[in-house]
């Protein structure tokens, strides 16, 4: 053997093998994200039919003032959904997390429900409770007060920023619950030892130690509303005014202009760009570590009486985004005619036995919405844990520059992204259209932004230390992974799973491009419904779906252990 | 498994019988040569947006059961999907559908125009209702097989007959303020028909008058059927087919045919020149015009297309109704710019 060789080999030897992990996951990721994205964005400056550069699809999409309007209309409904969802999650997730707050169990199951409900569904369901004219609480302020009308109108902003919050607070929760229940009273005894209050000690250290995955949570709430159709579709069109969304379907219409949409959701890129560079400068000087080598105590907060009115808000808060819509839903799945009400003669399975039955596409869809999202999920929180590790530890350099592009995806409405998908997985080198795993894969790159979101607030609560150990220990780099910061995830990333594979089993906006005849989902089958005026049977395809999905979910927590669906902190 | 499969056996059995009382089976030439040809084939794909997936899926289970050992998946959308979708499919070069059934005219013209279509002139087309003929492409590349109507309709809770809107231009009395219900003609091609033919009848100062009264705007013209329900609307333009099945379930509406007339929207299917199925296909052609087609049909609350099927109880016959629509060309060109003028007055 010449020295040369011999230098290579023991350089081999000495190489840290992981980094060809690391790097083959990278391609995937660029391959996941970067290949769409690019193809929308150069169809953006393509002309439509010579496919020669130009700038005018930018002129077409942003020379209208009405364009312009809608734009500036989702981005405000963006930042009011986040605020509320703030609003909305945090006390419930503080309140579930570290305090004596009872019947926990309740509350955490209507956030569960309230995630699961296809905001849709939600959304006709609202129509109901607060149409201005015969909505149930309008009809209960007007026989209450003699009032010749009742103050609430959900088509209005506020409407519409009300319903969107009921159905996206789920992800504040979670993101806000899982990082509180990290951290230890150690630091709350500390401020409570230098005098401060119960309150205080929340306000000044619990809260401001989650800080980290809030903003996350608030970040992909604001794209959440802004990326959302279905909601906006039934609210903003009667209340006369358009959202990004509604603009971008019209973009669709016959003769669809594709390469004006991709050119009217690109300057949102930016705006996520933007976003993480603030939660980057905000968070970048403090210290978050809260999970460290040493053991933690958690005790719960005592709130005496006040434990009874926190309940109360939950409850309050739930009542809006689940327990009345739901209770409109099963009026609505039982009924002969839902346009008469309540009454024992009304009452039928007709609709049941026609969505099980005598819909053939019915279950295939089933069976086709919960394997494709648990594939997905796996997909999504898998390469996001690899990512964020990637980025967290400074493995390659630029890591921050992976962690947009993670993030990508969530920006863009899923209805372009759609268009994307479509046109990198029609052509080769994977031409995947019209097998399952361009649904498979498009909801992986959907949703692999809250797998990445999650993650990522997970393994920057732990010390690098705990690694360290095991690495000066002797032991690999995949081996400390796996040993180590593995076990220690574990929570975390069920709980990522379950946060990826819930939207997943309602995506609608990328899944109406991209399934064929022997793909379809529910969601697909559920919007077909939504334009058809059979509210009946929509509501009973709609409670199929939210069954199923709570089934599958409790039975996945009974794998993960009890543990995790109600960790008993006390000690 | 095959408990569920005997069930739904039976199921659709006793819906057959039900459904389909005493309709003669009228064969055409060469239908047998047709059936085992499309037999080889054993499915087809039929994209449409005519009907409703209950309407859809009793059409495919009427089919399946007159050419048994062919399969018939719908895949029911709304016109500008179906044609999106077509219109990858062509694209990515995949052959997925055989049949298209939209009801937006400037599609059908686009899809002739651009080659994605075959010619085949139904044996059945002696059946068709003659008003129905001049849709027929002259080159048999489509033809006419659904008719629906867009109607005023109202909940019956709220108002009574007599007060009900009598013609169109009821709607736009200041009584109905904040109570009338319209679809969007940017979603629904019924709604853009109905817009080109109210422009037509009053001028563009119908829709002004009528912004006055604030309508609740929907997508579809379906979503009136929601809104009457829900009575967050209490008179509105809308659809007849959904609207009395909505009815027939025992939901408090009606329906007034118009006395300026009620707007007849004709839609055709046509195949696909890349049809993976070309003979099923045809054979679906000829389903769609048949008697047996149409009772399944009318069964749903969908206007007949087969001159020999009465329309449903509770509805009139297209030919006892006053009825006007716009031409194929003025549909073509006024649909582009109605929507612009719609987007101008109400501002969405």
């Amino acid at each position: 053997m010449t020295d040369a060789a011999a230098a290579v080999a023991r350089r081999w030897r000495h190489l840290d093998k992981s980094v060809f992990v690391w790097l083959l996951l990278i391609a995937l990721l660029l391959l996941l994200v970067i290949n769409p994205l690019a193809r929308l964005l150069w169809a953006s400056f393509q002309h439509p039919e010579t496919g020669a550069f130009t700038l005018e699809n930018y002129a077409a999409a942003y020379g209208r003032w009405r364009h312009i309007e809608a734009l500036i209309n989702s981005l405000v409904i963006g930042l009011a959904v986040a605020g509320l969802c703030t609003v909305f999650g945090v006390p419930m997730a503080w309140a579930v997390s570290r305090t004596d707050m009872p019947g926990k169990g309740l509350v955490w199951a209507a956030v569960l429900g309230t995630f699961i409900m296809p905001n849709y569904l939600g959304a006709v369901a609202w129509i109901l409770m607060a149409g201005p004219n015969a909505g149930w609480l309008n009809r209960a302020y007007t026989a209450l007060t003699g009032a010749a009308a009742g103050p609430f109108n959900v088509y209005s902003m506020t409407g519409l920023v009300l319903v969107i919050a009921c159905y996206s607070f789920p992800y504040m929760f979670v993101f806000t619950r899982s990082a509180l229940d990290l951290i230890s009273s150690e630091m709350e005894d500390a401020a409570s030892t230098l005098g401060a209050g119960a309150l205080r000690t929340t306000l000044r250290v619990t809260l401001p130690l989650a800080l980290p995955a809030m903003m996350g949570a608030f970040i992909v709430e604001f794209l959440e509303a802004i990326a959302l159709f279905g909601a906006p579709a039934l609210i903003a069109l009667p209340a006369r005014f358009q959202v990004m969304t509604t603009m971008l379907w019209q973009m669709f219409e016959f003769p669809p202009r594709v390469q004006v949409a991709a050119a009217y959701s690109m300057p949102l890129l930016l705006i996520t760009v933007f976003l993480f560079w603030i939660q980057y400068r905000l968070i970048a000087r403090k210290g978050y570590v809260a999970l460290t080598g040493k053991g933690g105590e958690r005790r719960l907060v005592r709130l005496g009486p006040w434990r009874w009115a926190l309940l109360g808000y939950c409850l309050f808060v739930t009542s809006l985004s689940f327990f009345v819509p739901m209770l409109v839903v099963l009026q609505a799945a039982f009924a002969r005619a839902w346009g008469r009400g309540f009454s024992l003669d009304n009452l039928t399975l007709r609709n049941l036995r026609f969505v099980l039955i005598d819909q053939p596409a019915t279950r295939a869809a089933t069976l086709n919405t919960f394997v494709y999202a648990a594939a997905a999920s796996l997909i999504a929180v898998g390469l996001a844990l690899a990512i964020a590790y990637i980025v967290a530890r400074r493995l390659v350099p630029l890591g921050r520059v992976l962690t947009y592009i993670a993030m990508a995806p969530f920006v863009i409405p899923g209805i372009v992204l759609a268009i994307g998908f479509y046109a990198a997985y029609t052509a080769k080198p994977l031409v995947l259209y019209g097998t399952a795993w361009i649904l498979i894969l498009a909801f992986a790159t959907r949703f692999l932004p809250i797998a990445y979101t999650n993650a990522d607030a997970a393994l920057r609560s732990i010390n690098p230390e705990l690694e360290d150990a095991a690495r000066i220990l002797g032991g690999g780099r995949l081996l400390a992974l796996r040993r180590v910061v593995g076990p220690l995830l574990r929570r975390g990333l069920a709980g990522a799973f379950i946060l990826v594979f819930i939207p997943a089993t309602r995506e609608l906006s990328s899944a109406i491009f991209l399934y064929t005849t022997g793909t379809q989902v529910l969601s697909v089958l559920l919007f077909d419904k939504s334009d058809e005026g059979n509210f009946e049977v929509l509501s009973s395809m709609g409670l199929i779906l939210v069954v199923v999905t709570v089934a599958l979910v409790l039975v996945g927590f009974r794998v993960v252990g009890r543990d995790f669906l109600l960790r008993r902190t006390a000690s | 498994m095959a408990v569920t499969r005997i069930l739904l056996v039976a199921v659709l059995a006793v819906l057959f019988l039900v459904g389909a009382p005493g309709a003669p089976a009228v064969a055409f030439d060469g239908e047998k040569a047709l059936h085992e040809a499309a037999k080889k084939e054993k499915e087809l794909t039929w994209y449409t947006a005519h009907y409703n997936s209950e309407t859809a899926a009793a059409i495919c289970q009427g089919f399946e059961k007159k050419y048994p050992g062919v399969k018939c998946n719908y895949v029911r959308t709304t016109a500008q999907v179906a044609y999106q979708r077509l219109a990858q499919d062509q694209k990515a070069g995949i052959a997925q559908a055989s049949v298209i059934s939209s009801t937006d005219q400037s599609h059908y013209t686009k899809m002739k125009q651009d080659g994605w279509l075959q010619p085949y002139r139904p044996k059945n087309l002696t059946e068709l209702v003659d008003a129905f003929r001049s849709f027929n492409d002259p080159d048999d590349l489509f033809v006419a097989t659904a008719a629906g109507l867009v109607l005023i309709t109202y909940n019956t809770s709220v108002v009574s007959p007599s007060e009900a809107p009598k013609k169109w231009t009821d709607l736009t009395e200041p009584k109905w303020k904040g109570k009338v219900s319209i679809g969007h003609p940017g979603f629904s091609g019924y709604v853009g028909t109905w817009v080109v033919q109210m422009r037509k009848l009053y001028g563009w100062d119908y829709f002004k008058k009528l912004e006055l009264n604030k309508p609740r705007i929907g997508r579809s013209i379906n979503d009136t059927v929601t809104m009457l329900n829900a009575k967050e609307s209490i008179v509105a333009a809308g659809p007849a087919a959904t609207t009395l099945e909505s009815k027939s379930k025992g939901n408090p509406l009606a329906v007034v045919y118009p006395e300026d007339g009620a707007i007849l929207m004709v839609s055709a299917s046509a195949i696909l020149k890349n049809a993976p199925a070309p003979n099923a296909a045809k054979l679906l052609m000829e389903y769609l015009l048949s008697r047996e087609g149409n009772e399944v049909m009318v069964q749903q609350y969908q206007d007949p297309v087969n001159k020999h099927v009465k329309p449903m109880a509770g509805g009139k016959s297209i030919a006892e109704v006053k009825t006007i629509r716009p031409s194929a060309a003025e549909i073509e060109k006024g649909i582009p710019e109605v929507k612009e003028q719609f987007r101008e007055t109400f501002g969405i």
